[in-house]
């Protein structure tokens, strides 16, 4: 199953994290600067395996990949091919491209909310759910439709808090 | 793109970016923090819209790494909020913040039941999500029916199914007991009819999750996942959606492949027949292309077809095929494939036989340990090491060395330890041995740890061949002029104790071999000093007849040491200068070390613990591992000097004298004592190693707090003073103790908790101590509730955690009082370190009115706790069953005085300490045959296999068979299951006086916890 993802920009900034496995908490906020750092002295053109023990214990193996200004990290056991999930961060990444019309750091920042949706249609409690990028628009702008319509009738119920005694 | 319009939170957003520093940052989130929270206090006049704000607020912080500690309450309760983007908020924020264990969640079960079951799809979904991502054991209870139900319904949409399918494999996977799959197999098979292929991959996961756990219930879907795979794999039918870069569905197909790992072979000719087609044709069928991306999902397939083929056991012709292309992926430009064919290559290794084609490549192994990429060249290593045997190991080790100087410092100390236990294992003449461990101090001594100078050092004491080559050896180290302090360590320990037999060889005079380890004198740390001091002492000793300068010279050393500030030198000191002036008696005194026990290597031992265990690959690796032991370079077993050759595993013989208890009664004990030259002569810390090393895992240490002594005291001290070792004591101590009596029994509480997870621990009128526990692998994670039943509080409340060696504890903070009628939550984490059967014991007191009320209570995290219930096969079982031949890791013995338990009842009893029962495994009726897997973090996971011969004429008696891949695992759960089996006395039982024999069911260890634990 997939333990983490993670979304971290150049300067080692968390954008997105992520966990479907549990993690002391100290574990959690430790994984920006464990990835960061021996990230920065890796050379051009090696792969994008890197250890992670140290963080999620033993089985663990964690897969990055480098657009622009941002670094995509999951971390997943041994119960999961390592490049099928090198592709699984494609599709997310294309998904956002989609999502964004040509994705940057910005997009990401000012809208975590919808990263966190798109991630929710992509990868399920650790598993893969998702592969098709086409698909996981379609829902995407179901969702924003779900959010408008809302939103223009929440102008007129706004005074009603009565679901509070439901 | 503002975010839905919050503007409140784009503002807050690019503030924290717009900070400078981290502590300008900090300040803002600070304030923000202080905001929300006033926010929330007075909640009435919140809108939802700004309930929904602050939460995201709390989400970003969360994020950048901040502790939110309140709040939790209002993300809760807006899954509950009518409108669809409240309640995407809450579901999304809840499912981030709060784990599995939080309280809040169970506040949402009814809402989110009623989102399940409900009409509105996309509520569906959301609440789905939810339990998928931290759903427990009531969500499980409640829910997994509806869950089940919504995966087969025909009237929803894929999109809800597909969600469905993932939350039943969460649900099932954390709590396969309450989720129901009986009749599932057949419901499988039709799922993997689907056409749309987004709920064909849910359902292939979920049948992964089902296979693993019993693969029989499941061979109806065997045929259907290789359909689903030749339909991907000849692209029919494949919606244009779902072809990434050009190849159908690369995820779906890997899934298929590893739902195909779980069933132990595939037997139908005919669908063996197609998968083999479909496989083969994967394996010649792809190329290195350009575009990165296809490259990667082209190649994801494939190398899980690899893993099939050689899960398959395919014909030695396929798998050399398979060979020859991992043999050509290792020298490619694309590092990712480098990277996996090394890794798939060490993992090849363990299956098959192919090691012969493997060596082949061994060439391009070595070029990869130069690799610009770490990773890549970790894997090198790790494939190196694995493929090593008697044929290459010269080879490969001297590899290694040659590397070891430019190796990166993240490698080296890994390196060298693999070099040192290649070279220990393979080692075609030991003189050999010792010269790479040599070279391996000299190239990188800061790397080499203890263990591997303390083991060549018993390699040269073991073996008298050796001796003079080592001494010889260790000289022409000394001549040089920069050597490393463990060089130092080792030559002047090698010298002082065989330089002697080469004393007719020009320079080996004892006076010369003097001047050259006193050389090195200015330029060692304390630590050497002892060590050199014992040298000096031994050449004395072996200079026949004495020669008066050398004497003087040696004299002065120890004079000028006899007051030094460290205490160890200033007592080796003073005594060799003591000894040295008695004349002959000095000869029995520091006579030559006797021989070490033979036992395993710690080197191996701890390269094993540095070991990635997959849960897949345990039980291949339990393979591996025993076939190392058996390589094991082994020497002569009996010790001189009459010493009693002491069992490499028994940790009842094992017992560890404490430099204190030497200490005490100066002198004597090393004069007198012959044996007790050992600790008499090298007390100091790093030569306590030494010893601690012998003892390796079993290594004796008392607990924080409780008095180190050597055992018979400990015995005397649980008998008698109310010392820290008096925790055998279980009412409370004191005169107060008739005062206030414990509500039932307590050894029956606990007995009771060692089987469930909650319940109550301890309860009096005061008070009442409940403990609820999860169990991950070997950690733990325990919640003490202590509730105060008074109308007054409980004050001076204090708990102490007297953990055995095995076990790391950490108890947070416990208040001091305890107010009225309210209840504390402590949690104590646990982590499992090696596998023991003490049992940790919890010391705590606290005062109600004048009265003080203590009570030492013994703390449910058990051996058993630590297991995980395995289902084995008979094809996976006998083959461990013979690899695991005699002891230490198959022990055996007959029990008698068992509680007569018929059969089925027996079997209950094994299951309930989560050892499963295989039937049908043993063709005897009355046999059980059960296994296991145990986690310890130096054994990680581990397969257990246990066989119990019952006789129906008598059922008191019966002979237990347990085995496992770890010595001291057999011997400790051997004696865990006997515990289970001979009647467990329920009344305290505690020696009558200093001389009553331990009790019977803990005789293990001498460690004072242990003895305690073994008393309650």
């Amino acid at each position: 199953m997939i333990k983490a993802v993670m979304v971290m920009n150049t300067q080692g900034k968390p954008r997105l994290t992520k966990f479907y496995e549990f993690l002391v908490r100290k574990r959690q906020t430790q994984f920006s600067l464990f990835f960061f750092l021996p990230c920065l002295i890796r050379a051009e053109n090696v792969s994008n395996f890197m250890e992670a023990d140290s963080i999620f214990g033993p089985d663990s193996r964690l897969v990055y990949k480098h657009y622009a200004t941002l670094y995509f990290v999951f971390v997943f056991d041994s119960s999961e091919n390592e490049l099928a999930m090198l592709d699984l961060i494609q599709v997310f990444v294309e998904t956002l491209d989609k999502c964004f019309r040509n994705v940057c750091e910005l997009d990401i920042v000012f809208n975590y909310s919808k990263l966190h949706t798109i991630l929710d249609e992509i990868i399920f409690g650790g598993q893969v759910l998702e592969t098709s990028s086409a698909e996981v628009m379609k829902v995407v702008e179901e969702i924003s439709r779900q959010e408008s319509a809302s939103n223009s009738i929440g102008l007129v119920t706004k005074t009603v808090s009565g679901w509070r005694n439901r | 793109m503002a975010l839905s319009g919050m503007r409140g939170l784009s503002v807050f957003i690019s503030d924290v970016r717009n900070c400078q520093n981290k502590e300008q940052e900090r300040l803002r989130v600070d304030k923000e923090l202080g905001n929300v929270r006033t926010r929330f206090k007075n909640e009435k006049g919140l809108s939802p819209y700004e309930k929904k704000k602050y939460v995201w607020k709390m989400l970003y912080i969360y994020m950048l790494g901040y502790d939110v500690d309140f709040g939790h309450m209002e993300a809760v309760s807006l899954i509950s909020a009518p409108k669809y983007p409240e309640k995407q908020v809450g579901y999304i924020v809840t499912a981030c913040l709060l784990n599995e264990n939080h309280d809040f969640l169970r506040l949402a079960i009814n809402t989110v039941r009623n989102d399940i079951i409900g009409r509105n799809e996309t509520f569906q979904c959301l609440a789905l999500t939810l339990v998928g991502n931290i759903g427990g054991r009531e969500f499980a209870e409640s829910l997994a029916a509806d869950v089940q139900k919504l995966l087969i319904s025909s009237s929803c949409r894929p999109l809800v199914r597909k969600k469905a399918a993932l939350c039943l494999l969460r649900l099932y996977r954390k709590n396969p007991d309450v989720v129901n799959v009986d009749g599932w197999a057949d419901r499988m098979a039709q799922l993997l009819d689907e056409r749309d292929l987004g709920v064909l991959t849910s359902s292939m996961s979920l049948l992964v999750a089902l296979v693993s756990n019993n693969h029989e219930a499941y061979w109806s879907c065997l045929p259907k996942c290789v359909k689903t795979l030749e339909r991907l794999a000849r692209n029919q039918d494949i919606p244009q959606e779902y072809t990434y870069y050009g190849i159908p569905s690369p995820w779906l197909q890997v899934k298929t492949m590893r739902a195909l790992q779980y069933f132990p072979t595939v037997e139908d000719p005919n669908t063996r027949r197609s998968l083999f087609e479909v496989l083969q044709r994967i394996l010649m069928g792809t190329d290195v292309v350009k575009n990165v991306n296809k490259n990667n999902a082209s190649h994801a397939v494939l190398f899980e077809a690899l893993a099939l083929v050689m899960h398959l056991d395919a014909e030695k012709e396929m798998m050399s095929q398979c060979v020859a292309l991992l043999g050509k992926f290792i020298a490619v430009r694309e590092p990712n494939i480098r990277y996996l064919g090394l890794e798939n290559m060490t993992r090849m290794l363990m299956v098959t036989d192919v090691q012969d084609i493997i060596k082949r490549h061994q060439a391009q192994i070595i070029t990869s340990l130069k690799d610009p990429d770490i990773s890549i060249r970790r894997r090198a290593l790790d494939l190196l090491y694995g493929m090593c045997d008697v044929s290459n190991a010269k080879d490969i080790v001297e590899e290694l060395l040659q590397y070891l100087s430019s190796a990166d410092f993240a490698m080296r100390e890994e390196l060298s330890l693999k070099a040192a236990i290649l070279a220990e294992k393979f080692a075609p003449d030991l003189s050999w041995y010792v010269d790479v461990i040599l070279q391996l101090i000299d190239k990188a001594g800061d790397f080499v740890s203890d263990d591997i100078w303390f083991r060549v050092v018993q390699f040269v004491t073991n073996n008298e061949d050796l001796q003079s080559y080592a001494a010889a050896k260790a000289r022409e180290y000394l001549n040089k002029p920069a050597i490393h302090e463990t060089m130092v360590k080792v030559s002047a320990y090698i010298l002082g104790e065989y330089g002697h037999l080469l004393a007719r060889r020009p320079g080996y005079s004892p006076k010369e071999l003097f001047t050259i380890i006193h050389e090195k004198h200015p330029t060692v740390s304390t630590s050497t000093i002892p060590i050199l001091l014992s040298s000096y002492a031994k050449i004395l000793m072996h200079t026949q007849p004495p020669e008066p300068e050398l004497q003087n010279q040696i004299w002065t050393i120890f004079n000028k040491y006899e007051s030094c500030i460290d205490v160890e030198i200033q007592q080796r000191a003073a005594e060799y200068f003591a000894l040295s002036r008695k004349g002959a008696s000095l000869m029995d005194i520091l006579a030559e070390m006797p021989k070490f026990p033979e036992r395993q290597s710690a080197l191996i031992r701890k390269a094993e613990d540095a070991e990635v265990d997959t849960a897949e690959q345990s039980a291949i690796k339990l393979r591996a591992q025993q076939q190392m032991s058996t390589a094991l370079v082994v020497t002569d077993q009996r010790p001189p000097n009459g010493m009693p050759a002491q069992p490499s595993i028994g940790p009842l013989s094992l017992v560890k004298v404490p430099s204190e208890t030497v200490d005490s009664n100066p002198g004597d004990q090393g004069l007198t004592h012959p044996n007790g030259v050992v600790y008499k002569e090298d007390p100091q810390p790093p030569s306590q190693d030494i010893i601690g090393d012998l003892l390796g895992t079993l290594s004796i240490e008392g607990p924080p707090g409780a008095v180190a002594q050597s055992p018979q005291s400990a015995t005397y001290e649980a008998e008698g003073a109310p010392s820290a070792a008096d925790a055998a004591a279980l009412v409370p101590v004191g005169e107060e103790s008739g005062s206030v009596q414990p509500i039932g029994n307590i050894n029956e509480r606990f007995y009771a908790l060692c089987l469930k997870d909650s319940g109550v621990l301890y309860e009096d009128p005061n008070i009442q101590i409940g403990i609820k526990a999860e169990w991950r692998a070997h950690q733990g994670r325990l919640v003490l509730f202590l509730g105060n039943k008074n109308t007054a509080s409980l004050g001076s409340v204090q708990a102490l955690i007297l953990p055995p060696t095995h076990l790391k504890m950490e108890l947070s903070l416990v208040p001091e009082t305890i107010p009225p009628r309210a209840q504390v939550q402590c949690p104590l984490e646990v982590m499992n370190l090696r596998p023991s059967r003490d049992v940790a014991v919890l010391d705590f007191s606290y005062k109600f009115g004048p009265t003080m009320v203590n009570v030492k209570l013994r703390l449910p995290a058990v051996l058993n706790k630590f297991l995980q219930p395995i289902t084995v096969s008979p094809e996976e079982f006998f083959p461990q069953w013979r690899s695991l031949s005699g002891p230490p890791l198959k022990l055996q013995e007959v029990v008698r005085g068992v509680r007569p338990l018929p059969l089925p009842e027996m079997a209950n009893l094994f299951n309930t300490y989560r050892l499963t029962v295989c039937p049908g495994l043993d063709p005897n009726p009355n046999n059980l045959v059960a296994s296991t897997t145990f986690y310890s973090e130096t054994t990680r996971a581990m397969l257990c296999l246990v066989r119990i011969e019952t006789d129906p004429a008598d059922r008191t008696q019966l002979r237990m068979t347990v085995a496992s891949g770890d010595p001291t695992l057999t011997f400790e759960l051997k004696e865990f299951i006997k515990e289970q089996l001979v009647s467990i006395p329920t009344a305290p039982q505690r020696p009558q006086g200093p001389a009553a024999p331990p009790p019977p069911v803990a005789p293990a260890s001498q460690d004072p916890g242990a003895l305690l634990a073994g008393l309650l």
